[in-house]
């Protein structure tokens, strides 16, 4: 079979509704999306417009699936794959899009050119074209299942180390990280001992009958839309939740594991999972509602803003809870504008981060964050996702933003006023 | 064939399979596309999958709620205008030839006026795509010929209108045939498929809590 006989076979597995619709004369190449993508906002370049990097795979489905492309391909800019499409392809959906979604909610039609773009990166990593490091970290966290005796023990003692942190700053020496235990809470961290430490302090201070993951949110399965692995990541977590016997999956503040874990993962199954998803975010703003924790926000007293990570807000539905927890435990908290729903993505999002050959170019994507954040006068940036809080610090250190950049848990962590 | 029976031919029969041509049309590429897999969503909702949908088609209409109209008001009030128009065209195909008894010489000058905008816009939309570089880039030949037919459709519509020949009646239904034969592949047929994604965008949006914002 030769490439584009794979490459059209990849893409029908990938052609459902959404694609669909999308895929064909739905775009009226109006251009209204242009000003909308962080992206061409800061190259100015036509070739980084969202519908010319969705045309980039549209040409190739329309010749396929449309009519009139299939008789006149030249008519409607349609065009059978050549070798070098997908080398064009890898720069529009890996490179030049983080699948923010904000084109989608300022297309007047409704096209969804993430879904076109993360098509295309399926078939590229069916293809073998899809950034190498992205597979790489997939796979790495595939293994650590099927390494688990071997890692288990090193976990633990890294666990034990953060435990004693905990208790020092609680005061208290019956503070604990209990590791996949019996609990009504599974929290799901990331690698890092600052997913794993104000999260511990929170559970702690509202006495919660909690147990932290063996595993790691992440799921580098999902920026390289290799369904099939994201699914075994995911599977690592499921088992341990029946194991504990959770009744809440909490996942830390990472927004594409939140994404996947409480939206994808489920469509994935096919099912409802057995338990309740629920963010880091939202248990910290129950805790708050419920007066579990008590804070004093005099101990974050500098102006401070936040920066909604898109798989949180404009893909995952969370935009509230992350402002009641910062707004309850700051002195002074300044809205970015735009946000919510309309917050640009920070350049740093469905992989980009971990691509360290695009570094430059995902600083110069940050530009309109750049702005963003300056016009607040914040001299702190909080977010909820650690691919954000990497690309804020490096743009305010680039920059010169003055800043300090933190994850919200920290943030209510530095302000837990413990009895 | 006498220019009376030559009208009627081209306002009812050509007429008549025109439409049914399109129909037919529509419903194979809606069908084809209601087969397509779905992923709809388990998880519980956060929102209101239903309150997401009409959120999704009113936004529309609602200009204050999106950037890209909010930012850009006078592309918004040209492109309901232009719509308007479009609309207006359509009508007076029916009404012309169903009910003329209802237009009088008001309700013709009335459709002309709100026809004539959308000529107007369609240069405009014309010249941007030409002139703005990152417009010209995605423009195909079926972006700037759907462009220029619709503006000849309009045009022959405020003539047969105003001036009431043959020619100009004539020129116009054979002009709205030609274009219901051509639309099912063009991309002026995108207003069908705007009701399915803006369904499908809605109603994932509003499930998980999205739209419509607080
Ligand atoms: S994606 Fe939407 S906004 Fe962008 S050119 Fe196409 S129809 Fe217009
Ligand atoms: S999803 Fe985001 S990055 Fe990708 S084209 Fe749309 S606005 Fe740009």
């Amino acid at each position: 079979m030769d490439t584009r006989e794979k490459v059209i076979q990849e893409l029908d597995k990938r052609y459902n509704r959404l694609v669909g619709t999308s895929a064909t004369n739905l775009c009226t190449h109006c251009g209204w999306c242009i000003e909308s993508c962080h992206i061409f906002k800061a190259t100015g370049n036509p070739e980084h417009s969202p519908v010319a990097k969705a045309e980039k795979v549209r040409r190739v489905l329309k010749r396929k699936h449309d009519w009139l492309s299939r008789l006149f391909p030249k008519w409607t800019g349609a065009k059978d794959l050549t070798e070098s499409d997908l080398d064009e392809w890898i720069e529009a959906a890996f490179k030049n899009c983080t699948l923010c979604e904000r084109c989608v909610i300022n297309c007047p039609m409704g096209v969804e050119t993430p879904q076109i773009l993360a098509t295309a990166r399926g078939v590229l990593t069916a293809m073998g074209k899809s950034p190498e490091i992205l597979n790489q970290l997939t796979d790495a966290a595939i293994a650590r299942e099927e390494n688990m005796e071997m890692m288990e023990g090193f976990f633990r003692k890294q666990i034990a180390n953060l435990e004693k942190q905990v208790q020092e700053r609680m005061n208290d020496s019956n503070a604990r990280i209990p590791v996949s235990e019996e609990a009504d809470i599974l929290y799901v961290p990331l690698s890092g001992a600052h997913t794993m430490v104000p999260a511990a302090l929170i559970f702690n201070a509202a006495k919660a009958n909690w147990t932290m993951s063996l595993f790691e949110a992440s799921n580098y399965g999902v920026f390289v839309a290799d369904i099939p692995k994201a699914k075994k990541v995911v599977e690592r977590v499921l088992k341990e939740a029946k194991k504990v016997k959770a009744k809440t999956l909490v996942v830390t503040e990472c927004g594409h594991a939140y994404g996947v874990l409480k939206w994808e993962a489920p469509k994935w199954f096919g099912k409802q999972f057995d338990f309740e998803v629920k963010s880091l975010l939202e248990v910290m703003n129950d805790y708050i509602q419920e007066g579990k924790i008590v804070l004093d926000p005099s101990k974050n007293s500098e102006p401070v803003t936040y920066h909604d990570p898109c798989n949180i807000g404009r893909k995952g539905g969370i935009f509230e809870e992350p402002r009641n927890v910062i707004q309850a435990s700051s002195k002074e908290y300044k809205e970015m504008t735009p946000s919510k729903v309309e917050n640009f993505c920070c350049g740093g999002g469905s992989g980009m981060v971990a691509c360290s050959e695009w570094t430059e170019d995902r600083l110069l994507y940050g530009t309109v964050k750049v702005e963003q954040i300056k016009k607040t006068n914040a001299k702190k940036v909080v977010t909820a996702c650690d691919n954000c809080l990497h690309q804020i610090k490096e743009l305010g250190e680039k920059n010169n933003l003055n800043i300090s950049v933190s994850n919200v848990s920290e943030h209510l962590a530095n302000a837990l006023v413990f009895s | 064939m006498d220019s009376q029976s030559f009208m009627h031919f081209v306002e009812y029969e050509l007429q008549a399979i025109a439409i049914t041509w399109m129909v037919v049309m529509y419903t194979i590429k809606a069908v084809q596309l209601s087969r397509l897999p779905m992923p709809w969503e388990k998880e519980k909702p956060k929102g209101s999958g239903a309150k997401g949908i009409l959120r999704s088609y009113g936004s529309i209409f609602m200009p204050w709620s999106v950037e890209s109209s909010r930012k850009h008001m006078g592309r918004w009030i040209g492109f309901s205008l232009y719509h308007v128009g479009c609309l207006v065209a359509i009508v007076n195909t029916f009404t012309y030839t169903f009910t003329p008894g209802m237009m009088t010489p008001t309700v013709k000058i009335v459709f002309s006026a709100l026809i004539a905008p959308a000529i107007f816009i369609g240069f405009i939309k014309f010249y941007n795509r030409l002139s703005r570089p990152e417009l010209r880039h995605i423009s195909t030949p079926d972006d700037y010929f759907s462009l220029l037919s619709l503006q000849l459709f309009f045009f022959t519509g405020i003539m047969a209108l105003l001036l009431d020949t043959v020619f100009w009646r004539s020129s116009y239904y054979i002009i709205t045939a030609a274009f219901l034969f051509y639309v099912p592949f063009s991309k002026i047929s995108h207003y069908i498929y705007f009701f399915f994604a803006r369904f499908l965008t809605g109603k994932r949006y509003g499930w998980r809590g999205i739209i419509p914002q607080k």
